[in-house]
């Protein structure tokens, strides 16, 4: 778009603006340093707006070093570094093609970031336009003379961000025709009209449900224009309740939805509140006088539930761990009587030493012929040397406590070679050995840990990523304000729990709490997947850290990586459990959720609430109800794609 | 000309095998602590740490990940954006030396970096502390690896008794810059402030600069 014959009004002009990101045409001037402006250029024909935003980068291409915001580079997959030489230096005459201009129609909100330093602009679609970080003072100059010239709406929900209402002075003739583009509604304005009258009416939440309609077949900027308009602009006295029902519509519209820079815009559902949080309180642990009680004359456990149940509220004295974890990791079965128990024993014995016998008993020549063996035994060695050194158990130089961590890990390599030694393993075996003391106990209580968690240790870490996946889908749910703030913060992919996950809080948690956690989690109660519930009731704990701080990918990384040996277990066990409760109460809880903690789907499938069926008036498109089923699954997907590619 | 009133933040990546003192590394140049039996690490974990070049400060920003292959899709997210990258090994453990290739085409390929031939790299052996009969990599070796893969710095590192750990990073900054100004220099001169031009030409096959040239 050659305008270069247009008469051009420079309303704002400022220095040392540096592109961060933008359309891929400008890719070449990203990290450069350039001046920004505010032109208005006479009428076009095609664009509703006459105001731009424009930037260039200097004449002498400077390359910045300061990049102050790391992280973004971390992730965004538009992101690239740009360290021009003199080759690709651009010939004056055409500069022109160096102007990055983008009009205020296309802007659909921007959002001021790093103690205004940062800037990003919105298209409303789920796409960064472009980001500008200002590298002499900051963007207030900027917004103040912006605010001049659009009008904007300030969030109600982040302060940080925008909404563009309009251009000022241009106002109505603007938004008639962005409603019209919606093709929602008939052209009668009164039939508007009416739709809205129809709100009060209503239930709030039905009303809401209506609005996640009409999203999906517009976006959430329609929306709000909407609503902005009905408010503001609209020549029709509204009565109050009328205007307590739109404002709190903008309310849940910007409260529910992804404001920033992903592709989320598109999930306009209020979210319901979730049922009350109970207090799960902790029970005294298993006592020696219990478990005898209720194992009969034979020695088998006549009541498994109930023996899981005790431990799951009170964890198992320090004294009979040696005995319950047998069970709970499967070395034992829980019906087993004590004469099976003694064979067991004996046979699972000799299959131990057996598989110890074939790595003890190779040669040195096997050895150099065998690389994926060295692999593994290398790393095996240099693990255990750093495996819980700064507990007695383990300290000193040859401990012998360090041979027999790396024997039962050896053996394991033989036992599973497929999977062989993967780090993490080290972490789950030395509280196992430290409690059971004895070599053999441990390597198949052991195995028994690594059945759970096998998935942890694929080789493409499908399971982790799993993980990570239902741990965001999860936190939608449960606390859908953070979730869309780690989202906002390049941290949807959940990364920063990464180490919680593999080792189940092993680096976290002192040895006691580590044992006390485990057994908890081994009993399989209250649901499934209750080690992600520890990760919520975490996550919950620290949200307003973590929001307050208003932290970055980098500091909520380093946040969460400090809350080691700082976390309370019996708190989180009893914070967990309360948010197993609320999800299994709530009745809004999707399949997707559901199906995570092992609740059975629901009778009707998915997350169409009841009242949904009432608003077939607003229908005029077939596929009303396919409202997205969960969105923030499939912008994690994406979230993953960009960062794992 | 660029700007001198304010800290440069420069990201920095160490790689190698798992094992050989990445963590160890970074624990010394940032706090000047080494502990022998120090955890692996598991995921990723960033320091951060200031550093004086000729009067003017760096603030460093240094990832340190897992080095088993088994976490590679889990890394390479990280690489993004790095200004500098340390590949690692360990003068005692011929395979992490080996490995160094794989190391550096796993970054670049994942750290999405346009000027591959002037990347800086900076190759670290580190635990020069062992005794002769334990090493396993001679300098020699090293400076002809780095010789042969076109990386112009070098240095051997005891993140147990601190040998050479400052000077590794001042060097990978030094370096850094270095690059920065080869990419401006058709806009400005070469920055003389900064030793290594000095000592390297454009040939790069002359400009390994050891641990005792330091």
């Amino acid at each position: 778009m050659e305008q270069n014959e247009e008469k051009v009004e420079e309303i704002f002009v400022q220095e040392g603006v540096l592109l961060l990101s933008g359309p891929a045409s400008h890719i070449e001037y990203m990290k450069l340093t350039g001046t920004l402006y505010i032109t208005r250029y006479e009428k076009h024909e095609n664009e509703y707006s006459t105001i731009f935003i424009e930037w260039k980068p200097n004449e002498n291409l400077t390359i910045d070093s300061d990049i102050q915001d790391q992280e973004w580079a971390v992730v965004n997959t538009v992101e690239k570094r740009t360290r021009t030489l003199s080759g690709s230096l651009i010939p004056e005459e055409a500069n022109r093609s160096k102007y990055l201009r983008v009009n205020f129609d296309t802007i659909k909100s921007f959002k001021v970031a790093n103690s205004g330093r940062k800037i990003l602009f919105n298209d409303g679609r789920g796409d960064v336009i472009c980001t500008f970080s200002f590298q002499n003072g900051n963007s207030t100059c900027f917004i103040a003379s912006l605010r001049q010239h659009i009008k904007t709406a300030p969030s109600r929900r982040d302060k940080n961000l925008y909404i563009v209402v309009g251009e000022i002075g241009n106002n109505d003739k603007q938004i008639e025709t962005s409603f019209k583009t919606l093709s929602l509604f008939p052209d009668d304005h009164n039939y508007m009209w009416s739709f809205v009258k129809n709100f009060q009416h209503r239930p709030y939440e039905t009303t809401m449900e209506a609005f996640a309609k009409v999203t999906n077949i517009g976006n959430y900027f329609w929306n709000y224009y909407f609503l902005e308009y009905l408010i503001v602009y609209n020549e029709r006295p509204l009565d109050d309740e009328t205007k307590e029902v739109l404002n709190k519509s903008i309310i849940a519209i910007e409260s529910a939805t992804t404001t920033h820079t992903q592709d989320d815009y598109e999930v306009v559902a209020n979210v319901p509140k979730l049922p009350d949080r109970k207090d799960c309180p902790r029970s005294k642990p298993l006592t020696k006088e219990q478990w005898l009680d209720l194992q009969n004359c034979e020695g088998k456990i006549e009541d498994v539930d109930g023996i899981k149940l005790l431990i799951f509220r009170g964890g198992v004295t320090p004294s009979l761990r040696k005995s319950v974890w047998k069970y709970l990791l499967n070395y034992y079965s829980w019906e087993s009587t004590q004469k099976e128990r003694d064979q067991v024993t004996k046979d699972k014995k000799e299959e131990y030493y057996r598989m110890k016998t074939q790595w003890m008993t190779m040669t040195k020549m096997q050895e150099d012929n065998f690389s994926d063996y060295r692999e593994r035994k290398s790393l095996i060695e240099k693990d255990v040397n750093r495996t819980d050194r700064a507990y007695d158990f383990y300290a000193g130089d040859n401990n012998p406590h360090l041979q027999l961590l790396n024997d039962i890990l050896m053996t394991y390599v033989m036992y599973n070679f497929d999977l062989g030694y993967v780090q993490g393993m080290s972490d789950l075996l030395s509280p196992i050995l430290y409690l059971l003391q004895d070599e053999v106990d441990a390597f198949w209580c052991f195995v028994g840990f690594m059945e759970k968690v096998l998935s942890n240790f694929d080789i493409d870490q499908a399971g982790m990523k799993e993980q990570l996946q239902h741990l965001h889908t999860l936190l939608a749910f449960t606390e859908p304000e953070l979730s869309t703030y780690l989202d906002n913060h390049d941290s949807g992919n959940m990364f920063f729990c990464f180490r919680w996950l593999l080792v189940w809080f092993k680096r976290e948690l002192n040895q006691e709490d580590v044992m006390k956690l485990w057994e908890v989690l081994w009993t399989g109660l209250p649901c499934q997947n209750f080690h992600l519930l520890i990760c919520l009731a975490i996550l919950e704990t620290e949200k307003r850290a973590l929001m307050d701080n208003n932290y970055g990918f980098t500091e909520i990384l380093k946040h969460i990586n400090e809350l080691s040996l700082k976390l309370n277990v019996n708190f989180l066990l009893n914070k967990a459990e309360g948010i197993y409760r609320q999800i299994e109460e709530a009745t809004h809880a999707n399949d997707n959720v559901r199906d995570i903690v092992g609740l059975p789907k629901l009778e009707n499938g998915n997350m169409d609430s009841p009242n949904t069926a009432s608003f077939t008036y607003l229908e005029s498109s077939a596929d009303h109800a396919s409202v997205n089923i969960d969105t923030n699954e499939v912008s994690y997907e994406r979230g993953i794609s960009n960062s794992y590619l | 000309m660029r700007p001198t009133n304010k800290n440069t933040m420069l990201k920095v990546v160490i790689l190698g095998d798992g094992g050989v003192g990445k963590s160890c590394l970074m624990n010394r140049f940032v706090s000047n602590h080494f502990d022998e039996h120090s955890f692996h690490t598991i995921g990723v974990e960033f320091l951060n740490k200031d550093i004086e070049i000729d009067g003017e400060t760096y603030t460093l920003q240094i990832w340190d990940t897992a080095g088993q292959e088994r976490f590679k899709t889990l890394r390479t997210p990280f690489y993004r954006g790095s200004d500098i990258c340390l590949l690692t090994y360990a003068v005692d453990d011929k395979v992490s030396f080996r490995n160094l290739s794989m190391w550096k085409n796993e970054f670049l390929y994942y750290a999405d970096v346009k000027e591959h031939l002037h990347f800086p790299f900076i190759v670290v052996g580190n635990k020069s502390d062992i005794s002769n009969e334990e090493r396993e990599v001679s300098q020699i070796e090293l400076e002809s690896w780095c010789n042969e893969n076109g990386i112009c710095n070098c240095i051997e590192t005891s993140a147990k008794n601190a040998s050479n750990v400052q000077e590794a990073f001042k060097m990978a900054v030094q370096y850094w810059l270095k690059a920065e100004s080869r990419a401006d220099k058709n806009e400005y001169s070469c920055n003389d402030t900064i030793d290594l031009t000095k000592k390297s030409g454009e040939s790069r096959s002359s400009c390994c600069i050891g641990a005792t040239e330091e």
